[in-house]
C-alpha cells in the first residue's frame, strides 16, 4: 500500500543518527575498553551547555551578554555547536581522572563507576538547569522540511545525517591515519611495553577520553532540537549506543558503523509497518545476532569478554 | 585480590555467629524499627530484597556472571503470584510456587541463550532480555494489566495443616517473609560452600581453566542463572503480596542496575553478607536522605562513586580489613593487590 | 475480571476485620484517637507528588499548589483551630515507590490525608494502600479514564479531567471544523488505549471515519516513520494521544516538518509545564485542557498574583492547569474536613461525596461537582490552541477557542466500570 523506498531513506538517515550518537561510546570502549555509562551524561552535559550559550541567559545583562545577544543566531548557534562539545569534554576528563584507580581491574568496575558518575551528572543537571523541558533553537536556514518525491522529509533531519558522516569520518581518521588510536590500543593491552616505549600513557588516555565525550557532547547538541532535552535523556542514548556496539561487535569501528545502520534501518521500518514493535525490533536484532555470532558482526577478541 | 574471602576454602561451618545474629535481627525487627524511626512495611520490602540479593550474588558474586536484567525474574514471580489468585485460587502455597515455577521457567529459556556467553556479551544479551520481559508486561495489558500493573492482588492466609494464620497484617507478613529468608539463606549458605559453589567461583576466576579441569561450565552456568532466577521470582511473588499489586516498573533497566548497585555497595563480590549490607544501606539511605533532600540520587551517586574508587571491595571488604586491623594481623589491603581480570 | 473485584472485595472485609481485631499494631488511629479531641495536635497531609523520573516537572507544579492552600488555610488560623502540617516524600514516578511511600507516609508520619499524583500506575499503587487504612487520597492529576472506573476507590477522589472528558469536548468540533477522515496516533500504553477507545467510539457517534491507528510504543524518539506514513495517507485530522517525553519529540519533530497545521492535529490534553517556555510553533493543533491562567474570569487575575508571591524564584511565572488541580483538591479538602466539623475519614468522604463548587469559587464557566458514583470532579473543559499573536507576553501561550459544560463531556463508561468499597468496607479512624 506504501512505497517502501522513503521508509528505507528514512531508516538511513536514522542509522546515521544513531551512528553519531553511539560514536563516542564506540571510540571509547575500542580503544580503553572502559564501558562509560556516562556517554547518555556527557550527551546531556554537551547539549545543555549549547543551550546556555546560544540563550547567553549566563552573562545577561552584562555588557558582554548584550552584545553577545546582537549576533545573528547562526553565529551563536555556531558557538554552541563548538562550546558545548568542549565541555562535554572537560567533564570527561574529569572522569577519566576518577577511573584511573579501577585501570587493570575488572572492567566492571569501569562499567560501575560511570554508572554512579552519570546518575551525579544527571543530578547536577537538574540542580542547574532545572527539571522541565528545554528546547534548543536552531537557525533559520537549516530548518524546515524540503519535498521528494511528494514526501515531505526534515532539512534538520538531513544536516545531522552530514554532520553524522563527518564525525565518523574525523574518528576513522584519528584511529587510523594518526599514531595515536596505535599507541592507545596498544596500551590497553600492555601497559608496561607503551610505558617503555617512551608514551605517556594517562595523558593519551585523557585525550582519548575527551575526545569520546566530546563526540558525545556533539551528539547532544544535534540530536536536541529532534529529541528534546530534559535531564534523563541521557538514558535515551547509552542503550541504544550499547546495542549498536555489541551487535557491530565490540573494537571493530566499521562494525559499529555498519550497525547503526542496521538498527535504524529495522527501526524505521518496523516503525511503518509495524510501529507497536519499534522499539522492540533493535532488542530482537540484538538477540538474533549475538544468537548466532558471539563476537557481533565483525568483533574480535577483547578483554571485556573475560 | 578481590575474592570471596570470607568463604573458607574447604567447607564451613553450617552455622555461624553472623547468621544468628541476622536471624536474630531478622525476627525482632517489628518490636524495634518503630523505635529507630523506621517502620514495619519498609522491613518487609527490605526483608524481601535481601532475599532476591542473595540469590542474584550467586550469579553475580560467586559466578561472576554479570547480569545486568535480573528484574525481569522479580517481576515474572510477582505476575505470576498474582494471576495465580486471580485465575486459578487463593492460596498462598500455590501463588508462592507458580511464582518460582514462572520465574525458573523463564529463567532457563534465557540461560539456554546466554550460558554460552560470557563478559559483556553475558551482560547484553540480559540486557536485552530483561527488556523483552518489561516490554512484554506492559504491552500484555489483557494478562497483566499493562503499565498500571496487576492490581488488587491478596495476601491469602498462611495454612499449616490445622493452623491459619492471616497475613494481612504488616507485622504478620514480615514474619512470614523472614522465616522464608532465613530458610533461603541457610540454602544458599550450604550452596556455596558445597564443592558447587567452589567451581562457581572456579569459573569466575577462569572459565578456561574450570573447563580444562573437566567441569562442564555450560551446564553450571545454565543451572546458577536458573537457581538464581528461581530465588528471584520466589522474593517476586512475595514483593506482589506485600505491595498487593505487581508493577513492570521492577523489571525495567533502571531497577535492574539497582540491584547490581546494591549489591556493589555491600560487597558482594567479597563476601556472602555483602548482599545484605548492600540492601540494608541503600533502602535506608533513600528513606532517611529521601525524607530530607529531593536530591538524593546525587548524594548515593557521590557515595557511590567515591566507594568504586577507593574500596571497590564495598562495605563488607571494609570490614573485612577493619577486623583484621583489630586482630593485629597484617592486613594486605586489597586495592594494592595484584589485579585480577575476573569480570 | 469479575474474579479479580471479588477477591479485593473480600481482602477488604478481611482488612476490616483485622484492623479491628490488632488495633493495637497498625495504623495512625492508634496514636491519634487519644489527641484527637485536643486542638492543639496538628492536620498531618502527606504530600506523594513527584519529584523525579519523567513527571518530576509536573509534580513539582502539583506541589507548589497544595503548598499554597495549605499555607492560605494555616494564615486563616488553620482548620477545626488545628494547624496543618504536610510532609512530602518523592515517589520517583514509579508504582512500587508509591506503594512504600503512602506506608511511610500512613504509619511513620502518620498522616490522614494523602494528596498528588501525575502518573496513574503511582496513583494507583497509592490508592490500595490508602484504602486498606482508609487514608482519604486525593488524585490531583492523573488524568486516565480507569482512576475514575475501574480502578475507583472510596477513599480516592480524581480532581483533573480525564481523557474521555477531553475526547468529548474536541471530538464533534473537530469533525465540524476539520473534516471526516480522521487519523489515530496512540501511545501504546494504557492511557494512550483508553483515550484512543473514547476517541473511536465518538468518531463512530458522530459519523468520522478511522482510516487508520498507528500504536507508537512508549519511549519512542523518532516519529518520522510514523509522520512519513500520515503524510501517505493524508488524513484531515491526526487525533494523538502521545504522552510525556515522546510527545515532546513529537512536536519538535511535527513543527520540523511544518505538519502543525494540515492535517489538523488533536491533541488530547496538555499540562501546563510540559510546554511552558517552549516555542510557539512546537505548540500546534487543538488540546484540552481544565484551567487557563489568561481565562477571563474573575479572580483569575488575584490568583495569578498570589501564586507570583508566593513562589517569586520559579521558573513557570504564572499557574498552570496541574498546579490549580493541586491547589484546588487541597483547598477543597480543608473545606470539606471544615463543614464535617471532624477528621473522621468517613465523616469528610461524605461531605467530599456529590459536592458542588461554583464556578466561581472555582474560576471557571460552569458549576462543578464531585459525582459521588465515581469520585471524579465533573468540571468544565476547554479546548484550547497555541496563541500565535502573544505580542510581548512569552507566557500568554494558549489561546481557549471553546468552554464545555460538565454535563457535556461527562464519562459514562467510568460511572459503568466503577464500583466504589462501601463505607463498612473501609476503616475508620479520626486524623
Amino acid at each position: 500500500m506504501y512505497s517502501l523506498i522513503p521508509h528505507i531513506v528514512n531508516g538511513l538517515t536514522l542509522g546515521l543518527l544513531f551512528a553519531l550518537i553511539a560514536l563516542g561510546f564506540t571510540l571509547i570502549v575500542g580503544v580503553m575498553e572502559v564501558i562509560n555509562l556516562a556517554h547518555g551524561a556527557f550527551f546531556a552535559l554537551g547539549a545543555y551547555f549549547a543551550l546556555a550559550t546560544i540563550g547567553g541567559s549566563w552573562f545577561a545583562g552584562t555588557e558582554f551578554g548584550i552584545w553577545w545577544s546582537s549576533l545573528s543566531p547562526g553565529a551563536r548557534y555556531a558557538s554552541g555547536l563548538i562550546f558545548g562539545p568542549l565541555c562535554a569534554a572537560g567533564a570527561g576528563m574529569i572522569l577519566e581522572l576518577c577511573l584511573r584507580p579501577t585501570y587493570g581491574k575488572a572492567p566492571l568496575y569501569g562499567l560501575l563507576l560511570t554508572f554512579g558518575a552519570a546518575l551525579v551528572i544527571e543530578e547536577l543537571i537538574r540542580l542547574v538547569w532545572g527539571t522541565g523541558e528545554q528546547s534548543l533553537s536552531v537557525p533559520q536556514a537549516i530548518n524546515g522540511a524540503f519535498l521528494m518525491g511528494g514526501l515531505i522529509f526534515s532539512k534538520y533531519k538531513f544536516y545531522a545525517a552530514a554532520f553524522s558522516i563527518l564525525a565518523i569520518f574525523l574518528v576513522w581518521l584519528f584511529l587510523e591515519k594518526t599514531p595515536y588510536g596505535a599507541i592507545i590500543k596498544a596500551g590497553s593491552h600492555d601497559s608496561e611495553m607503551v610505558r617503555a616505549l617512551g608514551f605517556d600513557l594517562g595523558k593519551l588516555r585523557l585525550a582519548v577520553f575527551a575526545f569520546g565525550a566530546a563526540l558525545a557532547g556533539l551528539a547532544g547538541v544535534i540530536m536536541a532540537p529532534i529529541w528534546g532535552l530534559r535531564p534523563h535523556i541521557g538514558i535515551d542514548v547509552v542503550i541504544p549506543a550499547f546495542l549498536i556496539i555489541v551487535v557491530g561487535g565490540v573494537g571493530s569501528f566499521w562494525g559499529a558503523v555498519a550497525a547503526a545502520m542496521l538498527v535504524g534501518l529495522a527501526v524505521g521500518i518496523t516503525g511503518a509497518y509495524a510501529a507497536a514493535w519499534s522499539m522492540l525490533s533493535m532488542y530482537i536484532l540484538l538477540i538474533l545476532v549475538v544468537g548466532f555470532r558471539a563476537r557481533g558482526l565483525f568483533g574480535r577478541k577483547s578483554a571485556l569478554e573475560n | 585480590m578481590i575474592s570471596l574471602s570470607d568463604i573458607p576454602a574447604r567447607g564451613g561451618s553450617p552455622f555461624t555467629p553472623p547468621m544468628f545474629v541476622f536471624l536474630l535481627a531478622l525476627a525482632t525487627a517489628p518490636f524495634w524499627l518503630e523505635a529507630v524511626g523506621l517502620y514495619s512495611y519498609l522491613g518487609i520490602e527490605i526483608t524481601i530484597w535481601i532475599l532476591y540479593a542473595m540469590g542474584f550474588n550467586l550469579l553475580f558474586g560467586y559466578a561472576g556472571l554479570h547480569s545486568f536484567g535480573h528484574g525481569a525474574y522479580l517481576g515474572v514471580g510477582a505476575y505470576a503470584f498474582g494471576l495465580f489468585q486471580n485465575h486459578v485460587g487463593v492460596s498462598l502455597w500455590g501463588g508462592l510456587l507458580a511464582a518460582v515455577l514462572a520465574a525458573t521457567i523463564a529463567g532457563a529459556a534465557v540461560a539456554l541463550f546466554v550460558a554460552h556467553r560470557r563478559g559483556i556479551y553475558f551482560a547484553l544479551l540480559t540486557i536485552a532480555f530483561g527488556q523483552v520481559f518489561w516490554f512484554c508486561a506492559i504491552k500484555l495489558r489483557w494478562l497483566t494489566g499493562g503499565e498500571d500493573g496487576l492490581l488488587g492482588i491478596p495476601r491469602p492466609d498462611l495454612v499449616i495443616g490445622p493452623l491459619r494464620v492471616s497475613l494481612q497484617e504488616n507485622t504478620s507478613l514480615h514474619w512470614f517473609s523472614a522465616a522464608i529468608l532465613g530458610l533461603a539463606m541457610l540454602g544458599l549458605w550450604r550452596l556455596v560452600n558445597a564443592p558447587f559453589g567452589r567451581v562457581l567461583q572456579a569459573i569466575r576466576q577462569n572459565e578456561m581453566r574450570a573447563r580444562f579441569a573437566g567441569y562442564d561450565v555450560w551446564r553450571i552456568k545454565w543451572l546458577v542463572f536458573t537457581l538464581s532466577a528461581s530465588v528471584a521470582g520466589l522474593a517476586g511473588g512475595l514483593f506482589a503480596m506485600a505491595q498487593e499489586s505487581a508493577y513492570p516498573d521492577v523489571m525495567s533497566l533502571h531497577q535492574s542496575g539497582l540491584i547490581v548497585m546494591m549489591i556493589l555497595v555491600g560487597g558482594g563480590l567479597v563476601s556472602f553478607w555483602g548482599p545484605v549490607l548492600g540492601v540494608l544501606v541503600y533502602f535506608i539511605a533513600r528513606d532517611i536522605i529521601g525524607g530530607i533532600t529531593e536530591t538524593w540520587l546525587l548524594w548515593f551517586g557521590l557515595m557511590f562513586v567515591v566507594m568504586v574508587m577507593v574500596r571497590p571491595e564495598g562495605a563488607a571488604g571494609l570490614a573485612h580489613v577493619v577486623r583484621a586491623r583489630f586482630a593485629r594481623a597484617p592486613v594486605k589491603t586489597p586495592v594494592s593487590a595484584p589485579a585480577e581480570r575476573s569480570a | 475480571m469479575s474474579n479479580k473485584k471479588f477477591s479485593r472485595r473480600s481482602l477488604l472485609t478481611g482488612a476490616t476485620a483485622a484492623v479491628g481485631g490488632v488495633a493495637a499494631f497498625a495504623g495512625p488511629w492508634k496514636h491519634n484517637r487519644a489527641y484527637a479531641q485536643a486542638s492543639d495536635k496538628p492536620i498531618r497531609i502527606g504530600i506523594t507528588s513527584d519529584a523525579s523520573g519523567q513527571y518530576a516537572n509536573s509534580g513539582a507544579s502539583d506541589r507548589r499548589g497544595m503548598l499554597m492552600a495549605i499555607d492560605e488555610a494555616n494564615a486563616k488560623g488553620g482548620v477545626l483551630g488545628r494547624k496543618i502540617e504536610f510532609q512530602h516524600l518523592d515517589t520517583e514516578t514509579t508504582a512500587a515507590t508509591g506503594s512504600r511511600v503512602a506506608e511511610r507516609l500512613i504509619t511513620r508520619e502518620e498522616c490522614g490525608f494523602l494528596v498528588g499524583a501525575v502518573s496513574s500506575g503511582v496513583a494507583n499503587a497509592i490508592s490500595q494502600v490508602a484504602q486498606r487504612y482508609g487514608v482519604i487520597y486525593l488524585n490531583t492529576n492523573s488524568s486516565s479514564p480507569t482512576e475514575s472506573g475501574q480502578n475507583c476507590h472510596r477513599v480516592k477522589f480524581v480532581w483533573d479531567g480525564n481523557g474521555t472528558n477531553f475526547a468529548k469536548a474536541a471530538v464533534k468540533n473537530s469533525i465540524d471544523a476539520y473534516g471526516k477522515k480522521w487519523m489515530l496516533l496512540t501511545n501504546d500504553y494504557g492511557w494512550g488505549h483508553d483515550t484512543a477507545a473514547a476517541t473511536k467510539k465518538l468518531l463512530d457517534q458522530y459519523g468520522g471515519e478511522v482510516v487508520e491507528e498507528i500504536l507508537v510504543p512508549q519511549g519512542t524518539r523518532d516519529f518520522s516513520a510514523a509522520l512519513l506514513k500520515i503524510q501517505q495517507a493524508n488524513p484531515d485530522v491526526v487525533a494523538a494521544a502521545v504522552g510525556g517525553d515522546d510527545q515532546v519529540a513529537m512536536r519538535q519533530q511535527v513543527a520540523q516538518l511544518g505538519m502543525g497545521s494540515k492535517p489538523a492535529w488533536i491533541n488530547n490534553q496538555q499540562d501546563w509545564p510540559d510546554v511552558y517556555g517552549l516555542p510557539v510553533d512546537n505548540l500546534f493543533g487543538v488540546f484540552g485542557t481544565t484551567w487557563y491562567y489568561g481565562l477571563d474570569l474573575p479572580g483569575v487575575k488575584e490568583f495569578v498574583e498570589r501564586y507570583q508571591a508566593a513562589y517569586p524564584d520559579t521558573a513557570m511565572r504564572v499557574p498552570g492547569n496541574v498546579f490549580y488541580n493541586g491547589y484546588m483538591a487541597t483547598r477543597e479538602l480543608l473545606a470539606a474536613i471544615e463543614r464535617a466539623d471532624s477528621t473522621n475519614n468517613i465523616a469528610v468522604i461524605k461531605q467530599l461525596e456529590g459536592h458542588k463548587m461554583s464556578a466561581e469559587s472555582r474560576m471557571q464557566h460552569h458549576d462543578a461537582w464531585i459525582d459521588p458514583d465515581t469520585h471524579q470532579v465533573q468540571q468544565t473543559v476547554y479546548l484550547a490552541t497555541a496563541n500565535t499573536e502573544m505580542g510581548d507576553n512569552k507566557d500568554d501561550m494558549f489561546k481557549v477557542l471553546t468552554q464545555s459544560a460538565p454535563e457535556e463531556v461527562r464519562d459514562e463508561g467510568a460511572a459503568a466500570a466503577c464500583k466504589l468499597e462501601s463505607y463498612d468496607e473501609t476503616p475508620s479512624f479520626d486524623a
